[in-house]
């Protein structure tokens, strides 16, 4: 049953495998965040609402040069800490304010993140959304995604940490989606809605049915499931590639 | 306050602002007030108005204040200067020092400070009005402000004052019961699920009967605390449907929050977008000229 819960509320008082954003109490199960929670049968984990950024290995950001030394580039990447490209790992010279996407190859114990393979991004526009919930912006299958960069003509990166850039097609229209996906993200429904919004501004979408096309209720509960396996994004040429 | 507008307490069961001896001031809980902050709550509490601020985790400076095992919650409890009938001294005094530091290690007992070695948790409160009970007034929104800022917490802190004046126990004393001739003021502050007291101090002198009884009396009001905390969190979202119909409402209603023009959250991060275009352009236009 999908419910809000609060830190500290129960999600369930039996034993069952521990998802993400909860702890064990006298054998109960309770809820570390403000968020939805996600019960099932063998599991019990909460989707967060709100919260900033938590490195992860594997996860595409994007970053913005915050300093430059010698050695390298200093990079904010919404995270607590500072990462850090070696001057070596870029062929062209960074300034501060560039930005770089990057996927994250390993998190310390002080989650520290080092950043593979970084990419200078040219031109585009950041849009910034609350971290946990860029999920949304993907959907299952990146279907939202898809959703965007045809309804706005867009070449669209998502990174995991709330920062989505995007360059030519209709920017205005984007962020006004983004902010209005960011906003209802804790609601069901959102990319048939998303859909139909542009179909109400005129804008013709088809998106090819990837192997089985959905249907209302088992969209219904990938909507919420943000823990979901989203297909990596990494910048619009390449994923256009993997489409 | 003259002595003859003070009712007996004794003989009729009923306070100087007519409340019964076990109920509080009303409550009202707003979160998410302020854009700029990563969580923040405004909450009103009889004649009490506190605004909570929360940023981070960030990164703890200067870097001798971090602990490699665990986050530092660093609260910095404020008064305004017209928050008190005479004017408070904007300059922090003891008090305002000792309120820091007990609120903030009430805070730390419920946030999973592990999880976030070496970073710091700033929460800043300030007190707009008071009239008594103001450190659990700023504690009750402190936990709400976390919540909102999406910290894991093992439960928020619900607070209330407790104590005894004109010869009765009561709950949340205000400013007239605090300067009663035998007043005892007690702030309580409990994690609310498991019962545990994460804020006690105490002004006066109790019985140690008298004491048996008061505990179970601020545990009941904390626990009305906490259903106001839970309602105020919980409203900002309802699991309803968005549908196809007010899709186009909320769209077209936007421009009042729209994020690409007006609102000053929306145009900070576009003015900054903005920068780091017109920034790389140039410096793409700069190459280019050495290219060629």
């Amino acid at each position: 049953m999908k419910r809000i819960v609060i830190p500290g509320e129960m999600v369930s008082d039996q034993r069952k495998r521990l998802g993400g954003n909860v702890f064990v109490s006298d054998g109960k199960i309770y809820s570390k965040v403000l968020g939805i929670s996600d019960e099932s049968d063998e599991k019990a984990s909460v989707i967060p609402l709100e919260g900033k950024y938590f490195p992860q290995a594997e996860d595409v950001v994007i970053g913005v040069v915050s300093r430059v030394v010698f050695a390298g580039y200093g990079i904010n990447i919404n995270s607590f800490t500072e990462s850090f490209i070696p001057r070596s790992a870029m062929r062209e010279d960074l300034r501060v304010g560039d930005l770089v996407s990057s996927k994250i190859s390993y998190v310390n114990e002080l989650r520290e993140a080092e950043l593979g393979f970084p990419r200078r991004m040219f031109g585009g526009d950041v849009i910034e959304v609350t971290p946990v919930r860029t999920p949304r912006l993907i959907g299952k299958n990146g279907s939202m995604l898809e959703l965007l960069k045809q309804g706005t003509g867009c070449d669209i990166v998502v990174g995991k940490n709330g920062r989505v850039w995007a360059r030519n097609g209709n920017l205005d229209l984007l962020r006004k989606v983004v902010m209005f996906i960011n906003d209802n993200s804790y609601k069901s429904n959102l990319t048939n809605s998303v859909e139909a919004f542009f179909k109400a501004e005129g804008i013709q979408i088809n998106i090819a049915p990837k192997g089985e096309k959905t249907n209302n209720a088992a969209e219904e509960s990938e909507v919420l499931d943000a823990n979901a396996e989203e297909s990596e994004v990494l910048g619009g040429a390449e994923s256009e590639e993997l489409n | 306050m003259t002595e003859e507008k003070i009712p007996d307490y004794k003989k009729d069961k009923k306070r100087v602002d007519g409340r019964k001896m076990d109920e509080l001031r009303p409550i009202s809980i707003k979160v998410g007030v302020l854009p700029n902050a990563d969580g923040s709550a405004y909450l009103e509490w009889g004649q009490n108005k506190v605004y909570a601020a929360v940023y981070g985790p960030r990164e703890a400076l200067p870097k001798h204040t971090q602990n490699p095992y665990k986050a530092v919650v660093k609260v910095t409890y404020r008064m305004a200067t017209f928050s008190v009938p005479e004017r408070k001294q904007p300059r922090p005094n003891r008090r305002d020092m000792e309120i820091s530091k007990v609120l903030g290690e009430a805070l730390t007992k419920v946030i999973f400070t592990e999880q976030f070695p070496n970073t710091e948790i700033g929460v800043y409160v300030e007190v707009i009005d008071s009239n008594a009970g103001s450190r659990v007034a700023c504690l009750t929104a402190a936990s709400c402000a976390l919540a909102n800022a999406g910290i894991p917490m093992k439960d928020l802190v619900a607070a209330t004052g407790i104590g005894k004046a004109f010869g009765e126990l009561i709950v949340d004393l205000n400013k007239d019961e605090e300067d009663a001739p035998d007043a005892v003021d007690i702030p309580f502050g409990i994690m609310p699920n498991s019962g545990e007291i994460v804020l006690l101090q105490m002004d006066g002198l109790l019985t140690k009967e008298e004491w048996a009884k008061l505990v179970p009396l601020g545990m009941k009001a904390c626990a009305d605390v906490y259903a106001v905390q839970k309602k105020a969190l919980q409203e900002k979202f309802s699991l309803s449907e968005v549908s196809e119909k007010n899709v186009e409402a909320v769209v077209e209603a936007k421009p009042k929050q729209d994020h690409s023009k007006p609102g000053f959250e929306g145009v900070v991060k576009q003015s900054v977008s903005q920068q780091k275009e017109t920034k790389t352009e140039k410096k793409e236009v700069k190459a280019k000229k050495v290219r060629k």
